[in-house]
């Protein structure tokens, strides 16, 4: 059986202004993934996302979610945890989720139900009653988490969901996407962080200033970039590496540096030049790491247009 | 219309359960009886001062007569005026410097200069450090006045006995006339129509800011979004509206079961503690103004409101709100500052213009209501004018309030609002 889409995004755009947020950008999400939307700050993910939200109308394209056309009815089918994110602070917990999801269609029995069960799983079961301001950020976050998927969301939408996250809230975050994949739901997530896209993702999507520059299944991406990455794990002072001819680029760490050798260079030379003048942990050859793709793809941009203006 | 009703509800119930709805609902009318019936009191009640004033009587025959007849009394049966005569000096210049230095150190209220032509001239002289007391000003004039005129008319040889029957005032009585009749009216029009308008305005004001508030609430908390993504910018803020216009009735409904008990049992409980005041007639007020209070209060407060929501989203604080709520502000103050003119001529074209006008039209037309029924062509026309003119403003202000409730950061120029409203 052929995978539905669950989102088919289409040569949207949306200027404000002279200013473009998104041009002309496409890609589809079959269901059951977890797609990752990156690019730098401002590149329009967030606006995107606004749109495939109906919050912000295209100026141009087409916008299908779940197989049907965006509309107001398809908001109920969605969870959506936006980057700019917070409740009314008067309100008690369980009215505030009991709102949140009636809005989302939820009749009243089955939404306390549900607000009971999600408020005991994350150790909340005693704050129902107390005001939101009163809750430390850690459990609003949590608050965010559940009012995101309390109506039992087809696809999730999440806007830089990491960001401000404790390691105990990003671990609890990143349970529930892969939870919600392995139940056949889909999760798209934007953000700049590489290291959670790796770990988590089928799919990416990169987006700089306002146009897309790649997309498609994360793996292959990777194996388009070849095999000529070397890590290396060292001690000692490693600035004169920078300087070999078979370097194509370069990102050091101190204590770490990624290598990306120009093609048709065996990584094997690289090894017997630094033996001896730095300690060496490990070396290690791979595909690159999606940080140094992302700042290849996203940098060599920025170096053009600085040509061109 | 689920989701609209479920936001209805959500502003609804936070704002009913504060404690300053609370508080405000129940000081309401407390403090709307308070303005009324306090300076009511207070003149019922208060004894008064009495005061000394000095006279220079240069025409030598009028001291008598006017102490005789100044004879006014306080609360507690003493004169209130006690008049003190100064014989009229070679040198007046120096008596009065005497008489202002007295005034100035309070041996003296005030004194009075007769020349001595008052009589073919009419003209006397009341000096005093403050000159703005009109009951004073007018009980001394009035009595000067009478003094002077039996003078004149004894010259004249009438019989000294018949003067006074000659110059007795006469009196002026109000009466309203209505399609039911006619009825005495002792300034109760004005005293209604002064009070509704007043209390329309200030919720017009008060419901305003917390329509303002609370957009600008969900806008620095960050919610909005999160509720944006189950309904419409515009579903939220027409929640928002008619939640805050529900919670504005049950105030209305509340006030107005205090004020119909209070117009029932307050006048016998006045009488029975200051049995002077049985003389106080509470005006009857047709029914049909509390209707059209009604109707101009709804027609405001969406034309009031949707103004209010669209500012409330440009901006991200009360304080920087300021600035934009100015010409509200002035909608709003331009009406009261011309009561007075409407009251005085309720159909000159001035006034019918101005009723019309949108923004003036709730308080300006129900002023009219209230003092003179104007014909009801000019009422339908006024309804109907704030009626388009709310359908407009929903539209601007919904275009506003869909790009600004996502606005961070700068508050938006006047250009970039225009802009606003062009988006798709």
């Amino acid at each position: 059986m052929v995978k539905m889409n669950a989102l088919e995004v289409e040569n949207i755009s949306k200027s404000f202004g002279d200013f473009y947020a998104v041009k002309n950008l496409t890609f589809n999400i079959s269901e059951g993934t977890i797609y990752g939307l990156l690019g730098p700050n401002g590149a329009g993910k967030t606006t995107t996302i606004r749109m495939v939200m109906n919050i912000i109308i295209p100026d141009e394209g087409r916008i299908k979610v779940l197989d049907r056309k965006m509309d107001e009815e398809m908001k109920e089918r969605i969870g959506y945890l936006p980057e700019d994110r917070g409740f009314y602070p008067k309100m008690k917990v369980g009215e505030l989720l009991l709102f949140l999801a009636e809005l989302k269609g939820m009749a009243k029995l089955d939404a306390r139900k549900k607000i009971n069960s999600w408020l005991g799983r994350f150790d909340l079961a005693d704050w129902k009653d107390k005001k939101v301001e009163e809750l430390s950020r850690g459990m609003q976050q949590k608050l965010q988490f559940i009012a995101t998927v309390i109506h039992q969301p087809e696809l999730i939408i999440l806007d830089e969901p990491f960001s401000g996250l404790d390691p105990v809230n990003t671990k609890l975050l990143k349970d529930i996407m892969l939870e919600m994949k392995a139940e056949g739901r889909t999760v798209i997530f934007s953000t700049h962080r590489m290291e959670q896209v790796e770990m988590i993702c089928d799919n990416i999507c990169l987006i700089n200033k306002a146009e897309r520059i790649l997309e498609g299944d994360l793996s292959q991406i990777k194996k388009q970039y070849g095999k000529n990455t070397v890590i290396l794990d060292y001690e000692g002072d490693g600035c004169f590496i920078k300087d070999f001819p078979e370097i194509d680029r370069l990102d050091d760490y101190g204590k770490f540096m990624e290598i990306r050798l120009k093609e048709e260079i065996d990584p094997q030379v690289l090894l017997p030049k630094i033996v001896g003048k730095i300690r060496v942990n490990k070396f290690e050859v791979r595909e690159p790491t999606l940080n140094a793709i992302f700042i290849e793809k996203v940098g060599a941009r920025d170096e053009k247009d600085m040509v061109s203006h | 219309m689920k989701k609209i009703w479920s936001v209805i509800k959500r502003e609804y119930l936070q704002i009913v359960k504060t404690k300053g709805f609370i508080i405000g609902t129940i000081l309401g009318p407390v403090l709307m009886g308070a303005i009324i019936f306090v300076p009511f009191l207070v003149s019922v009640v208060s004894v008064g001062e009495q005061e000394r004033i000095g006279v220079v009587d240069e025409t030598h025959e009028i001291f008598e007569a006017l102490d005789k007849k100044l004879d006014h009394k306080l609360k507690d049966g003493n004169r209130r005026y006690i008049l003190e005569e100064y014989k009229p000096a070679a040198d007046m210049e120096a008596l009065r410097q005497d008489l202002n230095q007295k005034v100035l150190h309070k041996s003296l209220n005030a004194y009075l200069h007769i020349p001595g032509n008052v009589i073919e001239d009419g003209t006397a002289e009341y000096v005093s450090e403050h000159v703005s007391d009109f009951t004073k000003l007018r009980n001394i004039n009035e009595t000067l006045n009478s003094v002077i005129i039996e003078k004149r008319l004894r010259r004249e040889g009438l019989d000294p006995r018949k003067i006074a029957q000659y110059i007795k005032r006469v009196g002026l009585k109000t009466i309203k006339v209505t399609k039911k009749g006619e009825e005495e009216d002792t300034g109760g029009t004005f005293l209604i129509a002064y009070i509704l308008v007043l209390i329309l305005y200030m919720t017009l004001f008060f419901y305003g800011a917390i329509i303002m508030r609370g957009v600008i609430e969900e806008k620095t908390s960050r919610v909005v979004e999160i509720v944006l993504s189950s309904l419409r910018p515009f579903q939220l803020m027409a929640g928002k509206i008619l939640g805050i216009a529900a919670v504005g009735f049950t105030q209305y409904t509340i006030w107005a079961i205090f004020g119909f008990s209070a117009t029932r049992y307050s006048k016998s409980l006045i009488v029975s503690i200051f049995p002077g005041a049985s003389g106080f007639k509470l005006p009857s007020v047709p029914p049909y103004i509390f209707v059209y209070f009604v109707v101009f209060f709804i027609l405001g407060y969406f034309l009031y409101g949707t103004f209010y929501a669209a500012i409330g989203s440009m901006v991200n604080s009360e304080k920087e709100a300021q600035q934009l709520l100015f010409p509200v502000t002035m909608f709003l103050v331009v009406p009261i500052l011309l009561i007075m003119f409407v009251i005085r001529a309720p159909n000159s074209t001035f006034a019918v213009v101005l009723s019309l006008i949108p923004f003036f039209a709730p308080i300006l037309m129900l002023l009219r209501i209230c003092v003179l029924l104007p014909p009801f062509i000019q009422v339908a026309g006024s309804i109907g004018i704030l009626l388009l003119t709310i359908f407009l403003m929903i539209w601007l202000t919904g275009k506003i309030y869909r790009v600004g409730i996502l606005m961070y950061g700068k508050r938006p120029s006047f250009q970039e609002i225009v802009k606003w409203i062009r988006y798709k």
